[in-house]
């Protein structure tokens, strides 16, 4: 499989991130916080990281799991978990 | 004390009638075993207590203690599906009314006996056992080596405990988790005094009071496919849910998305065979 580019997993994840916490993607900037989204919390978030990785057929690392707090944040670990 | 007054969760002396309606029939409060994924609750929580009732090797006439009893379903299919003479223990009263109506229905009032106590201060409980069972209730128990000495001293040698316990998914986790909102809501609303630990400290403490470890299992996935269908029930029956207690499928909807959400990432479900034998 290719690996997409960056844009693309960014927007995949923008769409995945308006899905799971209910809000318009044209809401979500890629620095949002999403722990800070109206109406989130851990569990959404935690949510949100299980469709991620059933989508990408990744593992992120606990670290990442637990650590990221934005879109690009989490384009970022989604990238680094498909090119290792 | 009288057994009026024994400080249990208040989460498991709700109205009985709560639990019926989202448990499924055998009001069993713990994990299902799912072959398929495919199977009907009822299915699996049938299935998962005669894989109980095997890993614990017990046969017609054995005698078995389960260590929070709840509903009494394993108490009542260890009596009647295999023949066992059970005697059931947990702080909750109502429970101990209800599985012993249970018990009269099905005429196995004579190999049925349950207790109300926490198990770490019950004193009149059977000696010489075949087999223990703790089904997701040492999670309530803090000091969790002497539970497990107290339940060995019971046993026969070469009989086995069965313990299964939703864990933190190590000791990182715990650490990082023990004090957040979802672990505080789960705590505060459903466990009272609930402690989750890493396997490895159930582990240690099976050890350390000399037991030998004969098989870990992981049954996340399955209780996880327990907990979706509890979720499903809460759903579907949230008008009689609320009829009995205004609120409490909201409520319940809420504990079981919270715990299904965490599984894999912050705990686990696992199950341990301890035997008494070197």
């Amino acid at each position: 499989m290719s690996v997409p580019i960056a844009d693309q997993i960014t927007d995949i994840v923008r769409a995945i991130v308006a899905e799971v916490l209910a809000v318009p993607a044209g809401e979500l900037a890629t620095d949002t916080d999403l722990r800070e989204v109206e109406g989130t919390d851990s569990i959404k978030v935690l949510r949100l990281i299980a469709r991620i990785e059933r989508e990408y057929d990744v593992e992120l690392e606990d670290d990442d799991v637990f650590g990221v707090s934005t879109i690009a944040d989490v384009a970022g670990v989604v990238r680094k978990a498909l090119d290792g | 004390m009288t057994t009026l007054e024994h400080p249990t969760n208040q989460h498991y002396d709700l109205d009985p009638r709560i639990f019926g309606l989202f448990l499924g029939e055998s009001r069993k409060y713990s994990s299902g075993w799912f072959d398929t994924g495919k199977e009907t609750l009822d299915e699996a929580q049938r299935r998962k207590m005669d894989v109980v009732a095997d890993l614990v090797h017990v046969r017609p006439g054995s005698r078995v203690l389960d260590i929070g009893s709840g509903w009494g379903a394993l108490v009542l299919h260890l009596a009647g599906v295999h023949g066992c003479d059970v005697t059931g223990i947990s702080p909750a009263r109502r429970q101990r009314e209800y599985v012993e109506k249970r018990a009269r229905e099905l005429e196995l009032a004579d190999r049925v006996r349950v207790i109300t106590s926490p198990f770490e201060d019950a004193t009149e409980l059977p000696r010489g056992l075949d087999a223990v069972t703790a089904l997701g209730s040492v999670v309530h128990m803090p000091d969790l080596q002497a539970v497990f000495a107290k339940a060995r001293g019971l046993l026969r040698r070469d009989g086995r405990m069965y313990v299964s316990e939703s864990c933190f998914r190590n000791a990182a986790t715990r650490a990082r988790f023990d004090r957040v909102d979802g672990t505080d809501f789960v705590r505060r609303s459903i466990f009272g005094n609930g402690e989750l630990r890493p396997l490895s400290e159930l582990v240690a403490a099976a050890e350390d009071v000399g037991f030998s470890i004969e098989t870990t299992l992981d049954l996340t996935w399955h209780y996880h496919r327990t907990i979706e269908q509890w979720s499903e029930n809460v759903r579907t029956g949230a008008a009689a849910l609320d009829a009995v207690r205004p609120g409490i499928a909201a409520q319940l909807e809420h504990y079981l998305d919270v715990s299904n959400a965490g599984w894999g990432y912050t705990t686990k479900h696992y199950a341990l065979v301890l035997r008494n034998a070197r």
